[in-house]
């Protein structure tokens, strides 16, 4: 082979004989072709199709379909009500997402960081509920806030806050915020993984030498923990941020995006438009939207994936 | 105990220590309430509950919950959720590691456009694809089958698992590649004698992620599968929890099932846990 003779010949540099390599011009493409072609078919091709689909009006059923430009998206924006509510709640659950379960994550993750007798487990605790289905999570938390034989109901009852009682799933004005904080409680694993990977990189000489100095714990974190957890912040924002926006079996689970659609999301909406009222063109456009919303998010998160090569 | 907590000097050592733990034991049941509830409301019976509710400790243990929620449809959802979880996994692995592999050590100059590419499908909302796969999967007689939806599951892994895989084959030395390929070795020998056998705590990590996100995976189970003998674990406790919504005691149980090899794979490989989601970031 001819890779061989230029190394044998030349004491060449060893990259230099993989360069020439003749079989490196068509075999990475082999390699990658059984997950390409998968991934093409499953995921991207549908993402162009549905961005075409939504500028049809179509049931879904019909052999031809109506060519309507952006009309969805106006209908949407004009004459949907839900979308609007839905569009409300994902925002809601966006902010509640990138506050909640990252400065959980973090506190949890700082405590957790010092070596004590029991710091391992205390990890598994605090991560576990990260490996439940969302469907699941949905599930237990639905009895949590059961009207009469519910965790806090009774816990409330025994306090004396009977008054403030309530069936916390069914209340159209508070709904979605008990599905949050269930949602909160799978999501916090991830931020506190991720930080406390962070915290290992921040080498312990820059503490003691903060102490020695005099300087208050509050102070460390202000001038070294937190700059130095910079790009752990980074990512982790974007992926809670990314997660935020694919909520879907929670609210499945737990309210079906009732009490009178007042716990849509965008995702839990097009599920109801394309498949429970046959409305494909704006079950599509939602798609896109949504869409739209996790680039705004995503766009900075792959730049920075993709930095270092 | 930690340096931390032993130096500031304001306390006693010993009673910032008890002050600590029991800080954090209140804060550990705290957290876990929601899964002691459940496992307590699994073992009593439906009488019991509607009496004292679900935190309290059962009057007498029903094992039959967990017997009577297995015979009632559990079983199914189970063997089929193994079943897509066994095929998917492995499968996944091997298309993606093969993938990274050319992504990192064949000079492959494509390779930061081809991985952009592949990274798209870590931010894709699902209902993005879910109109055409419906179509995609009717005219191809899949919907409603364990294998389309299989299928289905190795695609939207790619993304997530090329990124795993190339996170570890990126610190495989170089020079031990082209050592080989100099020694005359080809390039799928390479893979899978010499690569492969080095990233394996990179694969036992994927191995766990995956199998994890497909144990517990909804939105796709539950717009492709339509029978009820069909369903996966997920799907089907939500259709257990609509029908049979006043008996508690065996949906507890029902979930309880589901969740247990869950907490035994958790339980023994927690580590690759971390190391999965470093080698994702990093």
């Amino acid at each position: 082979m001819a890779s061989e003779k230029t190394a044998t010949l030349a004491p060449r540099t060893a990259k230099s004989a993989i360069k020439s390599d003749d079989s490196l011009r068509f075999l990475p493409w082999l390699f990658l072709a059984p997950s390409l072609v998968i991934y093409t078919i499953v995921v991207v091709y549908p993402m162009v199709y549905s961005s075409y689909l939504s500028l049809f009006r179509w049931d879904g059923v019909a052999p031809t379909k109506a060519f309507v430009g952006l009309d969805n998206y106006g209908i949407l924006l004009t004459q949907n009500d839900v979308f609007w509510i839905a569009l409300r709640n994902n925002a809601i659950w966006l902010v509640a997402a990138l506050l909640l379960p990252t400065s959980i994550g973090l506190g949890l993750a700082i405590l957790l960081n010092s070596k004590f007798r029991g710091s391992h487990i205390s990890r598994s605790v605090f991560y576990f509920p990260s490996v439940l289905s969302l469907a699941v999570v949905g599930l237990i938390w639905t009895w949590i806030y059961h009207p009469d034989l519910g965790l806090l109901n009774q816990v409330m009852r025994t306090m004396g806050l009977g008054a403030l009682t309530r069936n916390w799933l069914s209340d159209p004005n508070i709904a979605l915020y008990p599905v949050i904080i269930a949602a909160t409680w799978n999501a916090v694993g991830l931020p506190m993984l991720l930080y406390l990977a962070g915290l290992q990189t921040i080498p312990e000489e820059l503490h003691e030498a903060a102490k020695v100095e005099g300087a208050l714990p509050i102070q460390r974190f202000v001038y070294i923990t937190f700059p130095l957890l910079k790009e752990t912040t980074l990512v982790v924002l974007a992926i809670t941020a990314i997660n935020a926006l694919k909520a879907y079996d929670i609210i499945y689970a737990m309210t079906n995006g009732g009490p009178a659609n007042r716990t849509q999301l965008l995702s839990t909406w097009m599920y109801f438009l394309t498949y429970n009222y046959n409305q494909v063109g704006l079950g599509t456009a939602i798609a896109v939207v949504l869409f739209s919303l996790t680039l705004i998010f995503a766009i900075p998160y792959i730049r920075f994936m993709t930095r270092k090569t | 105990m930690s340096q931390q907590i032993s130096r500031n000097a304001l306390l006693p050592d010993k009673a910032k220590v008890v002050i600590f733990y029991v800080a954090l034991i209140l804060a550990t049941l705290f957290w876990l309430a929601p899964v002691i509830t459940l496992i307590l409301t699994a073992l009593k019976d439906a009488g019991d509950f509607a009496v004292n509710g679900a935190f309290s400790f059962p009057k007498s243990i029903r094992w039959e919950n967990f017997s009577e929620a297995w015979e009632t449809g559990v079983k199914n959802y189970f063997w089929n959720s193994v079943i897509v979880t066994g095929f998917k996994v492995p499968i996944g692995i091997v298309l993606e590691s093969m993938a990274a592999f050319a992504l990192t050590h064949m000079h492959f100059r494509w390779a930061d456009r081809v991985f952009t590419y592949i990274l798209i499908g870590l931010i894709v909302p699902m209902q993005m694809t879910l109109v055409p796969l419906t179509l995609l999967m009717n005219a191809l007689n899949l919907i409603d089958t364990l294998t389309g939806l299989t299928i289905l599951y190795i695609g939207f892994g790619v993304p997530f698992g090329v990124l795993v895989m190339r996170g570890f084959f990126r610190t495989v030395p170089v020079a031990i590649i082209e050592a080989a390929r100099i020694d005359g070795c080809s390039w799928f020998k390479i893979f899978y004698r010499i690569a492969l056998p080095l990233a394996i705590p990179a694969v036992v990590s994927l191995c766990i992620l995956d199998g994890v996100a497909t144990w517990n995976e909804f939105i796709l189970a539950q717009i492709f599968l339509r029978s009820d003998e069909l369903r996966t674990l997920p799907l089907g406790l939500v259709q257990f929890s609509t029908q049979f919504s006043t008996q508690y005691d065996q949906l507890a149980a029902a979930v309880l099932i589901s969740v247990v090899p869950i907490v035994l794979v958790f339980l023994f490989f927690q580590r690759y846990f971390v190391a999965g989601m470093g080698g994702a970031v990093k």
